[in-house]
């Protein structure tokens, strides 16, 4: 049997529980490692201070650093509310989750204040949204019992069968659509993008999503040695509006030139 | 005829949404609409979700978002560049959300045989499956540093919480409880839309008629000093206007070389009013 209310609890602290401790790894890693990128929390602080004129690394650094303890401490209450859920202390494991829920919307109300100082509109939106999210998380958090004790048994009855079987024939097509587009697109990778004069000494190239830096020098490389009498002397990256909204992830145009003939 | 096929509408929409229609067409909602409002919105958001992972790519009526390529960016970007990486990420993503689209399938199955109990439990697992997938996604960002896509996550999850708690108290919010609709206000109604909207349709298509070539017309380029030209494209205006634009150019000015393409940045431009703008710099060949 499981109860509806204690589950929806335990999806509530466990996405915030992950949420602060990833905020916090974000904050002990500050730079960009192998399976980690994470956000530059350090250089924001740094250029939102040097906006203020405030150029003295020192200040930015105790801010994130005061930030970083309220994260700590936050991500701590969710961790303790979660355990005392999971041994059944539910007096506990509430107390936690209010206090953590507290220091996160105090968190939250800091930053949007931080925002409005650095003028920072749609920081201020995405922190106002997480704001509201913790207002209404804990709402529910508290008052979901008021749905009433209502609980459930899975049981394997012949619909539930049905379902599993429909769920496990979608999993099976998309899995072998999944590896055939991946084996048949991956290449694109890195396999040099094939440029199309659109006009006379201008050629234009239409990259794949998948595409990186690495296809963009294996492009160049390859249309010189395939024109090697020509001689490139502009390139142009098509800004968005030029693009078929979703469908297009980067043109380039290359501005050519023939080269001069050599005189012996 | 009107008035006959306003009753003809409300009893079409009756049988659809469970409601007691009277023959004044009076109408009285049950709290059922709210909840096939909902499983209806989930069952379709899961299921194009996965109709997405079988198409990949972009192709002819569909062109979705290339999973594949954001996630194998993603890894690549973290030092797991290996493509199996992506596919088994990909797959495993697929089965939750499939698993929410058939939770949320039989949850309606069960609220058309108004079989409650079993409609809650059914949407209960889709619920909770909507909101595991987002815990793992808001996870996937915070590692790959995209905070944007933090924020939409954690968006969908808020939603599918507040989603839950709608269906299950639906019948304490009085939303769509006894209202009634009579002749006059659907006669006004039909009126009000026929009107308004046969000028909008009017506009629209008056539009389309003059504006639809700026999507590939050539513009014109505007000499701004000895050697530099600026070019103002109207908001249609895709890579073959670009392109017309160039040829039309070079055509016009054979004597010059365009050395160099500089894009007017968005904060020079007048606010949302002005499309693209490009100046060329050139030079005598």
């Amino acid at each position: 049997m499981i109860k509806e209310k204690v589950a929806i609890k335990y999806l509530i602290l466990i996405y915030w529980t992950f949420f602060f401790l990833t905020g916090v790894i974000d904050k002990i890693v500050p730079d960009v490692y192998p399976f980690w990128v994470g956000a530059d929390f350090y250089t924001l602080f740094i250029k939102l201070f040097a906006s203020l004129e405030i150029k003295n690394p020192i200040y930015a650094t105790i801010t994130l650093a005061g930030v970083s303890l309220i994260e700590v401490m936050t991500f701590v209450c969710y961790l303790f509310a979660l355990c005392g859920l999971f041994f059944k202390n539910e007096s506990s494991s509430d107390q936690w989750f209010n206090r953590g829920v507290s220091l996160s919307i105090l968190l939250f109300s800091f930053f949007t204040m931080g925002d409005q100082v650095f003028g920072d509109r749609f920081t201020l939106l995405e922190h106002s949204i997480f704001w509201i999210i913790l207002v209404v998380s804990w709402v529910l958090f508290n008052h979901n019992s008021l749905l009433g004790e209502q609980s459930f048994e899975l049981r394997f009855t012949g619909e539930v069968k049905i379902g599993l079987i429909l769920w496990a024939a979608i999993v099976l097509i998309i899995s072998y659509f999944n590896f055939g587009f991946s084996k048949n697109t991956f290449a694109n990778k890195f396999k040099p993008v094939h440029g199309e004069e659109v006009v006379e000494g201008i050629y234009k190239f239409d990259f794949p999503f998948l595409a990186d830096k690495r296809t963009l020098e294996n492009t160049i490389s390859s249309f010189e040695n395939k024109h090697p009498e020509l001689e490139i002397n502009y390139l142009y990256t098509g800004p968005n509006e030029l693009n078929t909204k979703k469908k297009t992830h980067m043109l380039l145009y290359v501005f050519t030139e023939e080269k001069p003939t050599e005189v012996n | 005829m009107l008035g006959s096929l306003c009753s003809c509408f409300c009893r079409l929409f009756n049988r659809m949404i469970n409601l007691d229609v009277e023959k004044t067409t009076k109408i009285k909602a049950n709290g059922n609409l709210i909840r096939y409002l909902i499983l209806i919105f989930w069952a379709l958001f899961w299921l194009f979700n996965v109709l997405d992972k079988f198409v990949g790519g972009a192709h002819y009526l569909f062109v979705g978002k290339d999973r594949f390529a954001q996630i194998q960016r993603y890894f690549d970007s973290i030092g797991l560049g290996n493509p199996m990486v992506t596919n088994f990420t990909l797959t495993f993503t697929a089965a939750l959300e499939a698993f929410a689209l058939v939770c949320f399938l039989g949850a309606l199955y069960h609220l058309i045989r108004k079989n409650l109990e079993s409609n809650r439990v059914w949407f209960f697992l889709g619920i909770s499956t909507t909101l595991t997938v987002y815990i793992f996604f808001s996870i996937g960002d915070q590692i790959f540093g995209d905070h944007s896509e933090l924020l939409e996550h954690a968006l969908f999850w808020f939603i599918a919480l507040l989603s839950w708690i709608i269906f299950n108290r639906n019948n304490q919010f009085h939303i769509f409880d006894n209202f009634s609709i009579s002749k006059k206000p659907i006669l006004l109604f039909t009126l009000f839309a026929i009107i308004i909207g046969s000028v909008t349709c009017f506009s629209i298509f008056r539009h389309n008629q003059i504006a639809f070539k700026e999507r590939t017309q050539a513009v014109h380029a505007k000499r701004i000093s000895a050697n530099k030209y600026k070019i103002e494209f109207p908001f249609l205006a895709g890579s073959s206007a670009f392109e017309s634009t160039i040829a039309k150019f070079k055509e016009q000015h054979t004597d010059l070389r365009i050395n160099f393409i500089y894009t007017a940045p968005k904060p020079m431009r007048l606010g949302q009013s002005d499309g693209l703008i490009i100046y060329l710099q050139t030079e005598e060949k």
